[in-house]
């Protein structure tokens, strides 16, 4: 028979029972939607991710030492002495030597105190941190080498003290020891995370930021030390020689020499992330095993509801192999409809969520297409058994059913 | 004809080709049925038999015109022609205004009616009509005969199963069952009754 003989056969039972259908497509609605917008979230935070390491810049590098038996001395901690050594004996491979250190500091203007984060910044600091300057400048070495006592604000501290963006000029006063020192704004710059991002490090989070010098002074031991290779497809050459020298300054192994990379970091929460959205994608998968079985059922109940109208078609010339097709037909669209609706509810869903968040969303195509040809495998599968029992029905007894 | 319970359905089952477990042989058009398979003998009712039911037996919430054609569908014939020939057969039963009139939208006789249109959709040249007067009126019951005797006199075999001595009266010829047995079979001649 005819397969478009089918397919209106299909739509006028689908249209007879609305609700019915209607219920039994539910199923794959939610499990296609909720499918794809849980893949796509999954692929949308790693862009965010890769995003973000891009603005950090992927020559960034840090190590620490792991001495043998966890005897710790002397030799197991960085400090500003050991910086200066290792930028003079790597030349102009190396961008940029720090610390990268973050405290959290209170911050002063008036009356109006505000805890915020201060983050030091060595010499050649955009090598290190390419913040959005607004306003003024960004540090430079001199303000490094004098330990001149400038800062550079986010323009929402700005805007909270001075009730203006434009800060530059004003002083603030920061309490990085025991007492307040004051700071001349040199620069205001503008948060570029996501809002994602902003989200995952806790909302609000300001920083500013001063020389590193005046943040980490030279008699201090530092536990990690950061630097950025000057062209950042070099920096595995680059880690290794900076592995050589530490252990040669440190009289250590270079196995105690633990490094890390920006970009080795991106690679392990990529692949977590990756894992992640696989392992609750194949749960939300489940969903669609389930609306299979929705669909089976209310397939059997349409076999069992039409088993005379089985038997007068067979009566008039029907063969096994075209009640089969009927209604197999009819779940395959069944299905196949859930599926269309789903797809484009979980599109909606995940590019709501991108407006929402203000980010830019992902959903690839690949993803659509298994979703919807998985749908369909479902409907097909789920649709056999009832449609082999509707075309083995005996037509003398189908005929009689009442 | 016979009783209820003498065994004219399980006859009508067995020359309508609806069923192949039966002692003996039926052979139609030298095709011995017990050894068809079931899609040959989905062929041989499409191609070769029309049923006419004492319950209609029509496909519900289908127009007229769809009921008619379901048979050629599944002989392949194409749509266009399935539909002119739907309506011709339609307007030879005398329905040729009501072809999109839904079942429940027809009276009994004209249900019927349809049913025959369909028994005739791939000119069979058996009709098989198990008690078709059954659920009808004196007046439809008539009517339904009359249409059956015309048929008969285009050259179609039509076979009837009846309890009714009145519509066996239509016949040329009479088998009686008694509990499962052939306890007569007389050719009638016309105009006597």
């Amino acid at each position: 028979m005819l397969i478009f003989e089918n397919i209106r056969l299909a739509l006028s039972s689908i249209r007879a029972n609305k609700m019915r259908s209607f219920l039994t497509m539910l199923g794959m609605i939610i499990g296609i939607s909720s499918v794809i917008a849980i893949v796509s979230l999954g692929d949308t935070m790693r862009s965010v991710v890769a995003n973000e390491y891009k603005n950090v810049g992927l020559g960034l590098a840090y190590m620490y030492i792991n001495p043998p038996d966890d005897t710790y001395g002397d030799n197991t901690y960085f400090t500003t002495a050991d910086a200066e050594k290792l930028k003079e004996a790597m030349g102009d491979d190396l961008a940029y030597v720090g610390f990268n250190q973050s405290l959290r500091k209170d911050m002063t203007v008036g009356r109006r105190t505000k805890t915020l984060y201060v983050t030091g910044l060595a010499e050649n600091p955009t090598a290190m941190k390419n913040l959005k300057i607004i306003y003024g400048r960004m540090l430079s070495d001199k303000d490094f080498q004098e330990k001149r006592h400038h800062i550079v604000l986010q323009k929402e501290t700005a805007e909270g003290f001075f009730g203006d963006a434009n800060a530059v000029g004003k002083t603030v006063k920061v309490k990085l020891n025991e007492d307040q020192e004051e700071f001349l704004v040199v620069g205001v710059y503008e948060n570029q995370d996501s809002a994602l991002m902003k989200a995952l490090q806790g909302g609000s989070m300001e920083f500013a930021y001063i020389p590193e010098s005046l943040l980490v002074s030279e008699d201090s031991y530092n536990w990690s030390l950061y630097f950025v290779a000057a062209d950042a497809n070099q920096l595995d050459a680059l880690k290794s020689r900076v592995t050589g020298y530490i252990a040669r300054m440190k009289n250590l192994d270079q196995q105690y020499i633990i490094m890390s990379s920006a970009s080795e970091e991106m690679g392990m929460i990529d692949s977590m992330l990756g894992s992640l959205s696989a392992v609750v994608g194949a749960i939300a998968a489940i969903s669609l095993v389930v609306g299979g079985i929705g669909i089976m059922n209310i397939m059997l109940v349409s076999v069992t509801e039409r088993t005379r109208e089985i038997g007068i078609r067979k009566a008039l010339g029907a063969r096994t192999k075209d009640i089969l097709t009927q209604f197999l037909i009819e779940a395959a669209m069944i299905s196949a409809a859930g599926g269309l609706i789903g797809t484009f509810l979980g599109i909606s869903v995940v590019a709501l969520g991108g407006m929402l968040f203000g980010i830019t969303t992902v959903v690839k195509l690949q993803v659509i297409v298994i979703a919807v040809a998985f749908s369909a495998m479902v409907g097909l599968g789920f649709g056999l058994y009832p449609a082999r029992k509707a075309a083995k029905a005996d037509p003398v007894i189908a005929l009689r059913y009442e | 004809m016979g009783q209820s319970g003498s065994g004219k359905s399980t006859l009508m089952n067995i020359l309508g080709c609806m069923d192949r477990q039966f002692s003996g042989t039926y052979e139609l058009d030298g095709i011995s049925i017990a050894q068809q398979s079931e899609n040959q003998l989905s062929a041989i009712r499409n191609q070769k038999i029309g049923f006419v039911f004492q319950a209609f037996q029509l496909i519900p919430r289908t127009s007229a015109l769809k009921n008619v054609e379901i048979p050629m569908i599944y002989a392949g014939m194409k749509a266009d022609a399935r539909k002119v020939k739907a309506a011709a057969l339609l307007e030879k039963v005398g329905l040729g205004q009501r072809i999109h009139h839904m079942p429940n939208e027809l009276s009994g006789g004209q249900k019927q009616r349809v049913a025959i249109a369909r028994a005739l959709a791939n000119d069979p040249a058996i009709i098989l009509a198990d008690e078709p007067t059954g659920n009808l009126d004196t007046k439809a019951s008539y009517e339904i005969m009359e249409f059956f005797t015309n048929l008969n006199k285009e050259g179609a075999t039509v076979i009837v199963v009846t309890h009714e001595e009145e519509i066996a009266a239509y016949t040329d010829r009479i088998i009686r069952f008694q509990d499962g047995q052939i306890v007569s079979d007389k050719k009638v001649v016309k105009g006597s009754c």
